[in-house]
């Protein structure tokens, strides 16, 4: 059976890296099919808002990447994605076909908090003080995500008083 | 895509999904259940082309078409005679089943106990809604007693089915049960009852977004769900599984429920043992009308 | 004498059709033309039974009319199967004297019968072998001695028969069987009938029925699944696959009921092995979903269903020919599905191996209705030559088009190459939803309308399937009969009687039912005057279906009615004499006008 947990106290900083790398790499590839799922439903605004994530996503792993292969080179992966579970990739229940913009950005918000407390509790159980420092600073990255995400959330006007619910149709039976 | 090697060339979960994107609403419990798949493939590491996959037809029965394996998105209720042919026909393939409530314990619900009789080495996941999603929102066989829907105005007045006990007192001799709320948890008692060598079940409680309250989505289920570790429970022991599964529709137990300590023979395995001892007795194809001649 | 049919009737106990089986065996053996149809009653064991085999010296086509001879082991069952057990004033009629009836008052209705003989069959018996169980032996060797035939062959059978059941019961019988021959010697037939002795071909024949030559005939076609549910009269295909499938690698399921079975089979298919699934009328309104799926999914599978007398439970031991809409209807959506029908044991085979070409090569259902009496007779057949059968297999795809693989890939000949569970590349979703060519789902009409047309033109071919029909008589007669499943023999039989009546008179025979293949009925209806479409049926399935198809000349008529109403050859030339007398004086209002 493929590992789903990951034992923290043992983890080398190239490890470390590569998990951060597959976290990303989930939370984008969750984006992507949010922005999917989006698109199919024709909640043309919020699917817009999910690919704007992917791509910030995206960014994060590059660098993430780029520090990786400059440190351990092309030194095969040990971690798999198999151990990860919604570290940074919002939960699929967090969606609906009608999600508003606000709603769209509360996910994000969600999301950034939920990898901050994952490598908050990381960060108890590693020994390695480089991870250790790698950690700490993607719990830093994440709080200064969630701060980036609660901005745009101030800047946005309430929902309208009319939702997507009070009109749309019912259903269609297949 | 990461472009950094990974230490043995394994198949990864995304080695498992396929091209095309899910059509079910979003929020959907399937979801996850589908990401669980991806990941128990993994684990198991046989590829794609070695697998079929089978459904009926529901919600989700569209689960094969968005895996990268053989798939056969059938008719309703008869994924589990189409999967048996299948095996039987090829042994050495790796037979998934899934379907919903509806396929499994209405329409096609008399198929379950003779698949689980003859105890032939496939895995048949439902994602139990206790609803008919496709149709719009009718009662389901695993609907509880007293809800409304589309065909209950007033409310169900017929105890549902219970999944669980069902396929426990049949005799399954592998049976859990998990919910997208833990994935982790999900692939791992799929990854379990994939490699358990006979019928193997797994009921997921995944539940429908559109057609049933918020308190019972994925989010509402994590908090409300007890692991079967958690309360001690021993799954060699039937009767001890038999008596958890009476808590079906009131208590969301997760993991295993009942491993068979030591499992019968398969069904395909038997045959295999069959046809070779049978195998010396052929007369070539060509000269089998020989039988008939009155010599 | 080349042509002699004998009755027996019975109780279960007495064992009257294992007895008919003895004399069939040695028939076949000494290399007589025979056939051998059972009838019972309906109770499972113990019940009256009956059994008719006629023997001759040259091609038996059907069990034939009036008995030339008679056997009551008791006059209750024998009455009991009326119309199989006809009697005429030329029968040979034997019974047991026990039955207190006498000689000259016979509960025969409207007959008196020329040779009577009353026997005391069970005393003789019992002074035979200390037992009356051995009355079929007295009887075997009453036939044996007033016919002359199969003295030997029937001997030789008996001790087989019995050999494992120790040597004293071989010898208690044959004393039986010296018995009933003495008796005969003693007591000649006023109008002595001795069988003529087999001609033709050397050597001893094949003897089975119509369902053991289906599954035997599948084994030969590469069949390598079977799955099914017991329903009569079909069983012994799954019977026999049980004995044998095994052995070629195969599986047989016998599935928790009728849609299981063929899912089952399906899934075989899918698997890329081929399948086949075996039924009767009630069955095949079960499979009938799972028979759309396998039209669409485009899977080859080949649907066995025997028919019997319906609707409903409606006469499960009886033939009948009423299945012929279900096979090629009874679909939801646009589905055309070849139906091919054999019309006897023999041709079974070559009938059961076209299904599974068909099914292979144009990756289709393919439904193949036997009948009752085709697949419950045991019929002597000549030793068949396989090498003359090709076995065609699905057309797989290349390495180049797994390369980049569809599926449902639209071709010239609408055939896509089909790949399977365990290929690399070929990876697929199969799917009872309309699909693309790659076979991902879809609701455009445009899509649905050229899978439709695929579908259709990949059975474009079948309509210049010339050899799947037979024309028998003249090419040219002005008289014509067109008949299916085991009507054919009957007709073949009427066309032989009619013949011998100088009437000049053509028949047509289909295996393939449907799609009707429109040139070769209307190639056949030209320059006919007179016509019949013979069928077992109330309705005349055929008549109506041809109707839809090809303009049917007016003088082409139905001439049909419900099953277990056997039709005669005598019948039916009668029809057409009728028809002949009406050429030759026809009413013709303009003539009688001018």
């Amino acid at each position: 059976m493929v590992p789903r947990t990951i034992d923290f106290a043992t983890l080398s900083l190239q490890d470390a890296l590569d998990l951060a790398i597959l976290v990303e790499e989930e939370a984008k590839e969750r984006y992507d099919e949010l922005a999917h799922q989006m698109e199919l439903h024709h909640n043309q605004d919020v699917g817009g808002f999910f690919r704007f994530m992917v791509k910030i996503e995206g960014v994060h792993e590059g660098r993430l990447e780029h520090r990786r292969t400059e440190l351990f080179g092309a030194a095969p992966r040990r971690v798999r994605r198999e151990m990860l579970f919604d570290v940074e990739a919002p939960d699929y229940d967090d969606v609906r076909a009608n999600t508003t913009p606000r709603q769209a950005l509360e996910v994000a918000l969600r999301a950034e908090k939920k990898a901050h407390e994952f490598f908050t509790r990381a960060l108890a159980a590693v020994k390695d003080p480089a991870v250790q420092a790698l950690f700490a600073e993607l719990c830093e990255d994440e709080v200064e995500h969630a701060g980036l995400v609660e901005q745009q959330l101030s800047r946005l006007p309430p929902d309208p008083v009319i939702k997507a619910e009070d009109v749309e149709d019912d259903p269609v039976a297949h | 895509m990461s472009s950094i090697p990974v230490e043995r060339p394994a198949l990864q979960a995304k080695d498992f999904k396929s091209d095309l994107k899910p059509i079910w609403c979003p929020g959907c419990g399937d979801f996850g259940v589908l990401q669980a798949i991806y990941r128990a493939l993994a684990g198991i590491g046989r590829p794609p082309h070695e697998i079929a996959f089978v459904s009926g037809i529901g919600c989700s029965s569209r689960i094969p078409g968005y895996t990268t394996a053989y798939g056969f998105n059938s008719v309703h209720g008869r994924a589990l005679p189409i999967a048996q042919g299948i095996k039987l026909a090829r042994p050495e393939l790796l037979v998934l089943v899934a379907g919903g409530d509806g396929d499994g314990f209405s329409i096609g619900g008399g198929h379950v106990a003779h698949a689980i009789r003859r105890n032939i080495d496939l895995t048949y996941i439902v994602m139990d809604n206790q609803i008919y999603g496709l149709t719009k929102g009718q009662l389901s066989p695993t609907s509880p007693r007293g809800l409304k829907t589309v065909t209950s105005e007033y409310g169900s007045l017929e105890a549902p089915v219970n999944p669980l006990l069902y396929v426990l007192a049949y005799g399954a001799s592998f049976v859990a049960q998990g919910t997208p709320a833990d994935m982790a948890g999900l692939a791992d008692v799929i990854e379990q009852a994939i490699r358990h060598p006979g019928f193997s079940f797994v009921n997921v409680q995944s539940p429908c977004v559109t057609f049933a309250p918020e308190d019972q989505q994925v989010k509402a289920q994590r908090g409300r769900m007890k692991t079967l570790a958690s309360v001690g429970h021993d799954s060699t022991n039937r009767l001890a599984a038999m008596g958890l599964a009476q808590t079906y529709g009131e208590v969301l137990y997760t993991g295993v429920l009942y491993k068979d300590p030591a499992p019968q023979p398969t069904l395909d395995a038997l045959v295999r043992e069959r046809q070779a001892k049978l195998a010396l007795e052929a007369v070539p194809r060509e000269r089998i009308l020989d039988m008939f001649l009155q010599k | 004498m080349n042509d002699l049919i004998i009755g027996m009737a019975g109780s279960g106990g007495d064992g009257v059709v294992s007895a008919g089986e003895s004399l069939i065996a040695a028939a076949a053996y000494e290399g007589y033309h025979a056939m051998m149809t059972k009838s019972f009653g309906s109770q499972v064991r113990g019940g009256e039974s009956s059994c008719r085999v006629r023997l001759s010296t040259s091609r038996v086509h059907n069990p034939g009319g009036a008995l030339d001879v008679a056997v009551a082991l008791n006059w209750d069952d024998f009455l009991r199967f009326g119309a199989e057990l006809p009697v005429s004033g030329d029968t040979v009629v034997i019974y047991e004297s026990k039955t207190g009836v006498a000689p000259d008052a016979l509960p025969l209705i409207g007959v008196t019968p020329h040779e009577v003989f009353a026997i005391p069959i069970a005393d003789m018996a019992k002074q035979a072998t200390g037992s009356d169980k051995a009355k079929t032996t007295i009887v075997l060797g009453l036939i044996a001695g007033w016919f002359d035939i199969a003295r030997e062959s029937i001997l030789r059978g008996l001790k087989k028969k019995f050999a494992r059941k120790g040597e004293k019961l071989v010898e208690a019988n044959e004393k039986a069987f010296a018995l009933g021959e003495a008796y005969a010697k003693e007591h000649p037939l006023k109008k002595p009938r001795a069988m003529e002795r087999p001609v033709g071909r050397d050597g001893a024949k094949m003897l089975t029925d119509g369902n053991d030559m289906c599954a035997a005939a599948s084994i030969f076609a590469g069949c390598e699944f079977f799955g099914g549910y017991p329903i009569t009269p079909s069983t012994e295909i799954m019977q026999f696959h049980t004995r044998e499938l095994w052995k070629y690698g195969g599986a047989v399921l016998q599935a928790e009921d009728e849609i299981a079975g063929i899912g089952a089979a399906l899934g075989a298919s899918f698997a890329g092995r081929k399948a086949m699934t075996a039924t009767s009328g009630p069955g095949m309104a079960l499979k009938t979903e799972i028979m759309g799926l396998a039209t669409i999914a485009e899977l080859p599978l080949v649907i066995v269903d025997v028919q019997r007398g319906g609707p409903s439970t409606g006469l499960p031991t009886k033939a009948e020919q009423s299945d012929l809409y279900m096979a090629a209807f009874s679909a939801h959506g646009d589905v055309l599905r070849p139906v091919l029908a054999p019309t006897s044991v023999a041709d079974t085979f070559d009938v059961t191996v076209q299904a599974f070409n068909l099914a292979e090569q144009f990756q289709t259902p393919v439904i193949m209705l036997s009948d009752q009496e085709i697949a419950q007779r045991k019929e002597t057949v000549d030793p068949i030559d396989t090498s003359a059968f090709t076995v065609e297999t699905r057309k797989l795809p290349s390495a180049a088009e797994l390369e980049q693989y569809s599926r449902f890939r639209m071709t010239a000949d609408g055939v896509s190459p089909v790949s399977h569970p365990g290929m690399p590349g070929g990876n697929y979703q199969g799917a009872g939803i309309e699909h693309n060519e790659a076979g991902n789902p879809t609701a455009s009409g445009r899509v649905h309308h050229a899978m439709n047309e695929k579908r259709f033109r990949k059975l474009a071919p079948l309509q210049a399937r010339r050899d799947l029909f037979h024309i028998e008589g003249d090419p040219n007669a002005p008289l014509a009969m067109i008949a299916w499943g085991s009507i054919a023999g009957v007709c073949r039989e009427a066309l032989d009687l009619a013949k011998a009546k100088a009437l000049n008179v053509k028949l047509l025979v289909p295996w393939l039912l449907y799609p009707i293949a429109e040139d070769v009925y209307r190639d056949f209806f030209a320059g006919v005057k007179a016509g019949l479409v013979v069928e077992l049926s109330f309705q005349g399935q055929l008549y109506h279906l041809l109707r839809m198809y090809v303009d049917v000349p007016s003088c082409v008529t139905s001439f049909c009615r419900s099953g277990a109403n056997p039709i005669q050859p005598r019948e039916v030339v009668a029809k057409l004499l009728q028809a002949s007398l009406a050429l030759q004086h026809p009413i013709n209002p303009i003539a009688t006008e001018a």
